[in-house]
């Protein structure tokens, strides 16, 4: 009996040690732009989520698309009911693999993440090169990278074509904590 | 023993590995707080085609509009285009995402009227929350008395209207769109004795989004006690709106000159069809400005 008790705890314990190394951010910021000759249009959303599994080296961060801030609330109300349709699709999601990341160097590290993208219920190969940080126990995750519009068949009509640049500047800063159970 | 052991052993591992198996994607999706959100744009436009739709503008937009009506004369004139022509001015500023403020000139009757419009509810996603968005509309009127024998010595007080309307609307679909207006219209004073100083009213509106930026609407009131004075209809409209940039129009074609409740409600003397002095072909051009920038929420 005794030893049934000790495998469990040895069962279990390999159990919680998988889902030790992990960190956690809420409240992420995203923020995108659009530069035009005639119009620059930008929009942050502070509550992107992500979870980073520093012993797979993987990422994940999922996102409103309500979420969005224009400048302009009339913006806000056309981008998400005509361009993004937030009502069939509210989520936008990455998920992606760190190359040659390790969590225990104290200094500034600059990786590629190699991974997928999914806007507009739109899934696209993405690679990003981003910067890891460490500041006290926060491991701060910063980067940008470039969108096509056309690559998410997000529909705009030729008269705003002009307002709307055909590649959006995407960038990010993400504060993680150690996740604790 | 030791193969009971091994069986617990592996049964945990196996956990393990299920556990592993909800990809850190699907985590991140179940782990994303929903925050509480409303329905998004129940109509995109301020007024539904004649009257006032449950929408209000977000804090510190300022909204500039033209409404425009033509029609012709029974007896055709030499009036370029179109023999009457009739514009509402109107300026509208929303003090907080609920409460809106506005007033505005009509040309063709110098009719006058300031208004303001409270959102007590707003329409839940996804079933959550209110089904409804409710709105209250209040308006205070001011006909002229100039060249209108009618209201000649009538004082200030004498000259005005209320229109005092609860504008229940939901959005069905993401496409479909309807509303309700119960409204009550109280006049001062009737420009002829056998008519009634008190309206019932019950408008019906609904909007339906044929493409990304283009909407149909229809519009129609029902007046219970009309005027006994002159033969009146119900109003009654057929629009198109186009919704894209900050300048949004409607077109709509309708059977009224008017363009404020006090006089579409009560005082429309055609009915609805082509003939010449009949129809009214009119356009809403409405233009909002963000004199407050928003911020995105920390």
């Amino acid at each position: 009996m005794i030893r049934i008790g000790l495998v469990l705890v040895l069962g279990l314990s390999f159990l919680t040690t998988r889902a030790q190394n992990r960190y956690i951010a809420r409240q992420g910021q995203v923020s995108f732009y659009s530069y035009t000759s005639v119009e620059n249009i930008e929009a942050t959303n502070n509550q992107a989520f992500s979870i980073l599994d520093a012993d797979e080296a993987t990422l994940a961060i999922s996102m409103l698309m309500k979420a969005f801030v224009f400048e302009k609330a009339l913006m806000e109300e056309h981008f998400n009911e005509s361009y993004i349709e937030s009502d069939i699709y509210p989520k936008s999601s990455f998920e992606g693999e760190i190359q040659d990341f390790d969590a225990s160097l104290s200094t500034e590290q600059t990786r590629r993440i190699q991974g997928k993208i999914t806007i507009h219920g739109v899934t696209k190969e993405l690679e990003i090169k981003a910067k890891f940080a460490r500041e006290e126990d926060l491991l701060i995750l910063t980067g940008d990278f470039q969108l096509r519009v056309a690559d998410f068949e997000v529909k705009i009509p030729p008269i705003v074509a002009g307002n709307i640049a055909e590649t959006i500047q995407v960038k990010f800063r993400l504060q993680y904590q150690m996740y604790e159970q | 023993m030791n193969s009971r052991a091994l069986f617990i052993f592996g049964f945990c591992c196996l956990i393990g590995f299920s556990l592993q198996a909800q990809s850190l994607l699907e985590e991140v999706e179940e782990g994303l707080e929903e925050s509480k959100t409303y329905t998004q744009a129940t109509f995109k436009t301020t007024v539904l085609a004649l009257g006032q739709s449950v929408q209000v503008r977000k804090e510190g937009s300022m909204e500039f509009s033209w409404n425009s009506r033509f029609w012709n004369l029974p007896q055709r004139t030499q009036g370029f285009v179109a023999d009457r022509m009739s514009s509402r001015f109107g300026l509208n500023y929303a003090f907080s995402d609920r409460f809106t403020a506005g007033f505005g000139i009509t040309t063709f009757d110098r009719y006058k009227d300031g208004y303001f419009k409270y959102q007590i509810a707003r329409q839940g996603v996804q079933g959550k929350g209110w089904p409804f968005t409710v709105t209250l509309f209040q308006n205070a009127g001011l006909r002229r008395s100039e060249n209108q024998s009618v209201y000649i010595g009538d004082s200030f007080s004498e000259k005005l209207s209320f229109t005092s309307q609860m504008l229940i609307a939901r959005k069905f679909t993401r496409n479909f769109s309807m509303q309700l207006s119960p409204t009550f219209i109280f006049r001062n004073k009737s420009s002829a004795p056998v008519d009634p100083a008190q309206h019932f009213a019950l408008g019906v509106g609904g909007r339906y989004r044929v493409g990304g930026h283009v909407s149909i609407t229809l519009e129609w009131y029902y007046l219970s006690n009309p005027l006994n004075s002159i033969q009146t209809y119900d109003s009654f409209a057929l629009g198109v709106n186009w919704e894209l940039t900050d300048l949004m129009l409607q077109f709509i074609l309708t059977n009224t000159p008017f363009m404020a409740e006090d006089g579409y409600i009560t005082q429309t003397r055609n009915n609805f069809n082509t003939r010449d002095g009949n129809l009214y072909f009119g356009f809403n051009a409405t233009l909002v400005l963000h004199l407050k920038k928003q911020k995105p929420k920390q």
